[in-house]
């Protein structure tokens, strides 16, 4: 089974790119792709990840060890398991940094201490030797960042970091992130499907489907015009707080595939509301509908007359 | 600390007050057995037997035998053999256990060893051909007997390599040397270490697919430190809590062991006392062995919170 297919995309220094989409869309296995983490006996069969002129595919095992949480670090969805619970918080943060050549065993246990006091963890000093079940899940999290940017990454991929974690802890989790991304000017992937973050922190946003990049923009031309019916009906089935007109929010009916029986054609075409014959049996490429904005679609949004009226169908 | 010292201090009272529940049934239901110690005596005269058990104080009532008994314990007398006329139980029962512990020390390394490392291995190789070499292994050695292993035993190195051995593994008068222990201690502990094996196989399963063990793959540890430290140390803890039962396994074990290979400890004793009605004897070795679980537990639980931070006493 392919769980994800031809996907591709770039990410630039001091970038943050948002890859949004329904849970098993792959966007999870894109991710742990680039740091070829991907769970038995999943493989990755065919395609290159180019990080700088290096192919991670392609690397020894001792390469992508060295990589892996060197030059791009993973903060993963769950700080309440993702956490080792029998070693205290301190010595994990440190033996990311141990792990790698960056810095001398010495600077890496010197460095423990201020990396938390820079994610914020309040009282550091004291906290260091605690345990994560002394943890809230907040500062799970914070400690979680502070191991993913101890080695000063220049590729940081946060798979909905803020998921698990109260409303109120969220805000301060992505800003976090952002003014973090911005001192160590490290690029950054947001996984999530929460439109409203990807909004006020992405550059660019990648929208993936079944396995599939269904469209992919500058932020603002993605919300302004999403071109894909997939985009457009996910961002009409949000409440809006700046939204005047009372409209009904549009739901989009059904399922994704079952990665064992996708569809033919456009995957998308059995919940799509604009499909017209030649979605049923080919599928559309991804082609540029704006300048730096492309759109895996026949039909494209700007050629539909009425999309509201359309979509009450 | 304190609250451990604390704990530690109270589990010893319980254990104390367990050894004095269990001989004081011990010692009422020895007592319901027919015959006593000096029918075996040839040729005595009604006046000799009469002596002899007032001599033990056998002729008083069973409470005030008990009283007596219960006194003599109490100052760390267990009495006097009843066979061996004038040899002091408490001694010999001292030296026993120090044999028993020397082959129950070995049998334990055999089990905690084997099981750890052929379980480790079986987990990390999960569905090759290594896997099914030591899984199968391990079900073989958990179906078999301990004694008829130690038969086997017998056989090989006292039989069939007897030139090899020279004899020294057995069928040597006395005990003390070092080759006698390597056959009873596997004999002893290789079923426990089957056990062991598909137990920490099944927790190593489990552990290296966790979160926390993604996160220390992402972090760029080297495989040794993730196995090691992270996945192994997680698996142990119920691997642990398995080990106070399987202590109590080797020792009660050694009972049929020790009489296979004529090895002189507690548990020969064991059986040899109850067949010569030698009651104080029995009842003895009854209090060690209720002691000797009782701390084999107190034991394994005061290893746990050093495993595991989350435990507190």
């Amino acid at each position: 089974m392919t769980a994800v297919d031809g996907i591709s995309f770039d990410v630039d220094r001091g970038e943050i790119v948002g890859i949004v989409g329904e849970s098993g869309s792959g966007k999870t296995m894109t991710a742990l792709s680039i740091l070829r983490l991907i769970p038995e006996p999943g493989k990755i069969t065919s395609g290159r990840i180019l990080y700088g002129e290096k192919d991670v595919v392609q690397m020894s095992d001792e390469d992508i060890r060295e990589f892996r949480g060197n030059e791009v670090a993973m903060i993963f969805q769950d700080p309440m398991t993702s956490l080792n619970p029998v070693l205290r918080v301190g010595f994990q943060v440190e033996e990311a940094m141990a792990a790698h050549s960056r810095f001398t065993r010495q600077q890496a246990r010197d460095r423990v201490v201020p990396m938390l006091q820079r994610v914020r963890i309040p009282a550091a000093k004291d906290r260091v030797r605690d345990y994560p079940h002394q943890f809230s899940g907040g500062m799970r999290q914070r400690a979680m960042i502070a191991m993913g940017v101890s080695n000063e990454p220049s590729l940081l991929i946060a798979d909905e970091p803020t998921t698990a974690l109260d409303v109120t802890v969220q805000a301060s989790i992505i800003e976090l992130l952002r003014d973090l991304s911005r001192e160590l000017r490290a690029a950054v992937i947001l996984i999530t499907h929460n439109m409203a973050l990807v909004a006020s922190l992405c550059n660019r946003v990648i929208v993936m489907y079944a396995g599939r990049i269904v469209e992919e923009g500058p932020t603002r031309a993605i919300f302004k015009n999403p071109q894909h019916p997939y985009t457009w009906s996910l961002l009409r089935s949000m409440p809006r707080v700046d939204e005047t007109t009372r409209e009904r929010l549009i739901s989009i009916k059904g399922l994704p595939p079952d990665l064992g029986k996708m569809p033919p054609g456009c995957k998308f075409h059995p919940r799509c509301k604009f499909r017209v014959d030649r979605c049923f049996n080919e599928e559309p490429p991804l082609g540029e509908v704006d300048p730096g904005q492309l759109a895996r679609c026949w039909v494209l949004m700007k050629n539909v007359a009425n999309p509201e009226a359309e979509a009450q169908k | 600390m304190r609250g451990t010292l604390l704990y530690i201090g109270q589990r010893l009272v319980l254990i104390a007050i367990t050894t004095v529940l269990v001989s004081s049934i011990v010692f009422l239901l020895l007592h319901q057995i027919p015959g006593n110690a000096f029918l075996n005596e040839t040729r005595q005269s009604e006046e000799t037997l009469r002596a002899e058990l007032h001599h033990y104080g056998l002729d008083l009532p069973l409470p005030q035998q008990y009283a007596n008994w219960v006194t003599g314990v109490l100052h760390g007398n267990l009495g006097e053999s009843l066979v061996n006329h004038g040899v002091l139980i408490t001694p010999l029962l001292v030296r026993e256990t120090s044999v028993s512990a020397t082959v129950g020390f070995f049998a334990l390394l055999v089990t905690i060893g084997l099981g750890l490392v052929l379980g480790v291995i079986a987990a990390l190789r999960q569905n090759t051909w290594v896997d099914y070499i030591a899984s199968s292994t391990a079900v073989i050695g958990y179906s078999v007997p301990s004694f008829v292993i130690a038969i086997f035993g017998l056989l090989l190195f006292g039989h069939y390599l007897y030139v090899w051995t020279d004899g020294t593994v057995f069928y040597q008068p006395g005990w003390g040397k070092v080759e006698q222990i390597p056959v009873p201690a596997l004999a002893l502990g290789l079923p426990y270490a089957s056990y062991v094996a598909r137990l920490t196989r099944a927790s190593m399963l489990e552990t290296i697919r966790t979160d926390y063990v993604r996160t220390a793959w992402a972090k760029g540890l080297k495989a040794r430190v993730v196995v090691l430290r992270h996945a192994l140390r997680n698996a142990l803890i119920p691997v642990v809590t398995i080990l106070g039962p399987l202590i109590t396994g080797i020792i009660t074990g050694s009972v049929v062991i020790e009489n296979i290979f004529g090895i002189p400890g507690l548990g020969k004793e064991f059986v040899t006392s109850i067949l010569a009605r030698d009651y104080n004897i029995v009842i003895g070795v009854f209090t060690f062995y209720a002691a000797l679980v009782g701390l084999a537990n107190l034991a394994v639980d005061v290893i746990y919170p050093v495993l595991d931070p989350r435990i507190r006493y």
